[in-house]
């Protein structure tokens, strides 16, 4: 790894769909071992950052940069999780199959999987206490479940850069508390970078270290104790009445955008 | 295909009838699938309609029915539709299933006009290029069946060496996109493994309803498996049975063999639809009738288990008045508990039989533990994946946690 750099890096992104910027001019740095989220109201263009992050999205102008690297080069350095409602559920594979597809970058598309990809895939399996269902269509699991199947599948790409989209819409709290939990336990023991489109400004405040506070623009990138300012919350959801309220009545209590 | 000819117990033309139809659905059973799972089996059918000018171009180039060359024209036109949709999607604000019928309906167009053409040309060697409307597999020859045979094991092949590019690229294109899987290429393989699939059964089952004969046998299979895999192999058997069912029909009916197979394929989905284990319509309203009955008849028990302790037996409609529940239903609750020997009638006035009165202290037992999960199940550090039955609390959390969950239902510390 480059020493100092960051595990991902934007600079001047702008993209927009149509004539109507979505991200405009964003930038922003996640530094390496950290847990980092980014936040912002419905529509400040989360998702869409990390899409264009990852390629997925074409952006108008700027720069990507994967730990220290251009994005594209770095890509097998990143695992990205995407939001759930990406995939058709009722897709004829089973929860082992799906985590096993998080081996073939490294072993191959048209290899077989090693014995030690195997372990890893159910290592990575015991990780999100979803041994016991490795057997089964992934159709008949809960929300959580089917998060945690994807959290597996990220962890089989042992990736120094977790990149993840709202991984926490709708799902139960035991969940993502164990998630959570987990991805604590990445950065804490194996130093690996953690990049969260998140929704919750409470466990932004109590579990993040890095925050980009985002509405089209960046408000604020920092250290969360110093992003998350009753200032620069009033500024990124300005036009979120009700939040407005919140915000000014009380930011430190439990807060709902 | 000479000594499968020899094996068949059939006369040869229909042995080849029979080899050329099983071929062609083994191949759009297998290819056909994939459209299927990535919800484009539209595409299917524009790239079957695309493939008929190809055919009447190949026609009036080589001015001979040559069934090789035919299926390049097929081919060929087929990749044409296929890089037309792709590009309409892709360059304009046109949505895919407008491209697609866009795609369909021009080319289609141009196939009819240049087979028109080509009749009106009075050239002897056209007859019969009209059955690739409609499909004919009475006439197919023995090197035709060769030639789609050959081209139906390389596509199985590709499927077989290239499942899990396909199957990842299928499933989840973002993921696949950011593992460094060039989407572009599978697409395309994809796009050229269904134009493949259709120069198969173009002849055969014609342009105009070759899109069943990739759908129905993925549909099908679906319906009795949960992997890939076996799904694709099903597909196949599903495809050849249909094939060789309606091909052999329509022989002997002397009709077109298209609407024959369709129609076959059409009776298979209903069965697989309506009757299919866990996925059937018929069995999963059977379920969810059972597990109605069974909760309906638990609460009667409970019900009726409540009154008793408080008082002298209910008649029936003393016990109606008191849950508050319709009467049918009640009635048909009570019947059930009656046959199951639940329940024991004194006259008028009902009771709970020793088997019953068991089942009632059961039912109120998993309401309260079902309540004490709610209540307490935070607090009992489950951090895996495991999620709680309501019917069977102790079974789906495991021993452990559910006297654990016991102890702190009844208010004692874990």
């Amino acid at each position: 790894m480059t020493q100092g750099s960051a595990a991902l890096e934007l600079r001047r992104l702008t993209v927009s769909y149509g004539a109507q910027p979505v991200l405009w001019d964003v930038d922003a740095h996640f530094p390496a071992g950290t847990m980092s989220a980014i936040v912002g109201p419905n529509g400040s263009g989360k998702s869409t950052l990390l899409r264009a992050a990852m390629g997925l999205v074409r952006a108008d102008a700027g720069q990507v940069t994967i730990l220290g690297h251009p994005a594209r080069e770095a890509m097998r350095r990143v695992a990205y999780v995407p939001q759930r409602e990406a995939v058709d559920w009722d897709f004829p594979i089973t929860v082992r199959e799906v985590v096993e597809m998080g081996r073939y970058p490294d072993v191959g598309w048209f290899r077989r999987l090693r014995r030690e990809d195997r372990d890893i895939v159910a290592d990575a399996l015991e990780r999100v206490g979803m041994t016991s269902f490795a057997g089964r269509q992934i159709g008949r699991l809960s929300g959580g479940q089917r998060q945690r199947v994807f959290m597996a599948r990220a962890l089989a790409q042992q990736a120094d850069v977790m990149v993840l989209d709202e991984p926490f819409a709708g799902v139960d709290a035991r969940t993502e508390a164990a998630l959570l939990d987990l991805l604590c336990q990445l950065r804490d023991r194996e130093g690996r970078s953690v990049v969260i489109v998140h929704h919750d400004l409470q466990t932004v405040r109590s579990v993040f270290d890095w925050v980009l506070l985002l509405n089209v623009r960046a408000i604020a990138c920092g250290p969360a104790d110093e992003v998350m300012s009753d200032d620069n919350l009033r500024r990124a959801y300005a036009g979120a009445e009700t939040g407005l309220a919140a915000v000014g009545a009380d930011a430190g209590g439990v807060w709902v955008p | 295909m000479g000594p499968l000819i020899d094996l068949l117990p059939l006369s040869y033309t229909d042995s080849v009838v029979a080899l050329g139809a099983l071929v062609l659905g083994i191949a759009a059973g297998v290819l056909g699938t994939f459209a299927v799972l990535a919800r484009r089996s539209l595409v299917g059918d524009a790239l079957a309609h695309s493939a008929l000018p190809g055919v009447a171009l190949a026609f009036l180039i080589t001015g001979a029915k040559d069934p090789a060359s035919l299926l390049v024209g097929a081919g060929i036109a087929g990749l044409i539709g296929a890089v037309a949709i792709v590009g309409i999607e892709r360059t304009s604000r046109i949505r895919p299933d407008a491209a697609i019928g866009v795609v369909l309906s021009v080319f289609f167009s141009l196939g009819v006009v240049l087979l028109t053409y080509i009749a009106a040309q009075g050239n002897a060697q056209q007859a019969g290029l009209e059955r690739y409307l409609f499909g004919q597999a009475a006439g197919l020859l023995e090197r035709d069946v060769n030639v789609m045979a050959a081209l139906a094991g390389v596509a199985v092949l590709a499927v077989v060496v290239g499942l899990r590019p396909l199957r990842t690229a299928t499933f989840d294109r973002e993921f696949a996109a950011t593992a460094g899987l060039p989407l572009r290429q599978v697409e395309l393989a994809t796009s050229a493994l269904l134009v493949v699939a259709i120069m198969i059964g173009l002849r055969a089952v014609g342009a105009i309803l070759m899109v069943a004969m990739l759908i129905i046998p993925a549909v099908v299979a679906r319906q009795f498996t949960d992997r890939l895999a076996p799904m694709l192999v099903l597909a196949g058997a599903v495809g050849a049975a249909v094939g060789v069912t309606g091909a052999q029909l329509a022989a002997s009916a002397q009709v077109p063999t298209g609407p024959v197979i369709v129609l076959t394929g059409t009776a298979a989905v209903l069965v697989a639809v309506l009757l299919a284990p866990r996925r059937g319509v018929l069995w999963r309203a059977g379920a969810r009738r059972a597990e109605r009955r069974r909760q309906e008849a638990a609460a009667l028990l409970i019900d009726l288990e409540t009154m008793l302790h408080a008082g002298p037996p209910p008649t029936e409609s003393e016990l109606c008045l008191a849950c508050a529940r319709p009467v049918r239903p009640m009635r048909r609750a009570l019947a059930g508990l009656d046959r199951s020997g639940l329940i024991e009638r004194d006259g008028e006035r009902l009771r709970l039989s020793a088997q019953g009165a068991a089942a009632a202290h059961a039912a109120i037992e998993a309401r309260a533990m079902w309540s004490a999960w709610l209540e307490h199940g935070a607090s009992l550090g489950i951090t895996d994946a495991r999620e709680p039955d309501p019917r069977d609390l102790r079974g789906s959390l495991g021993d452990e946690a559910f006297g654990r969950l016991q102890r702190l239902a009844a208010g004692g510390r874990v």
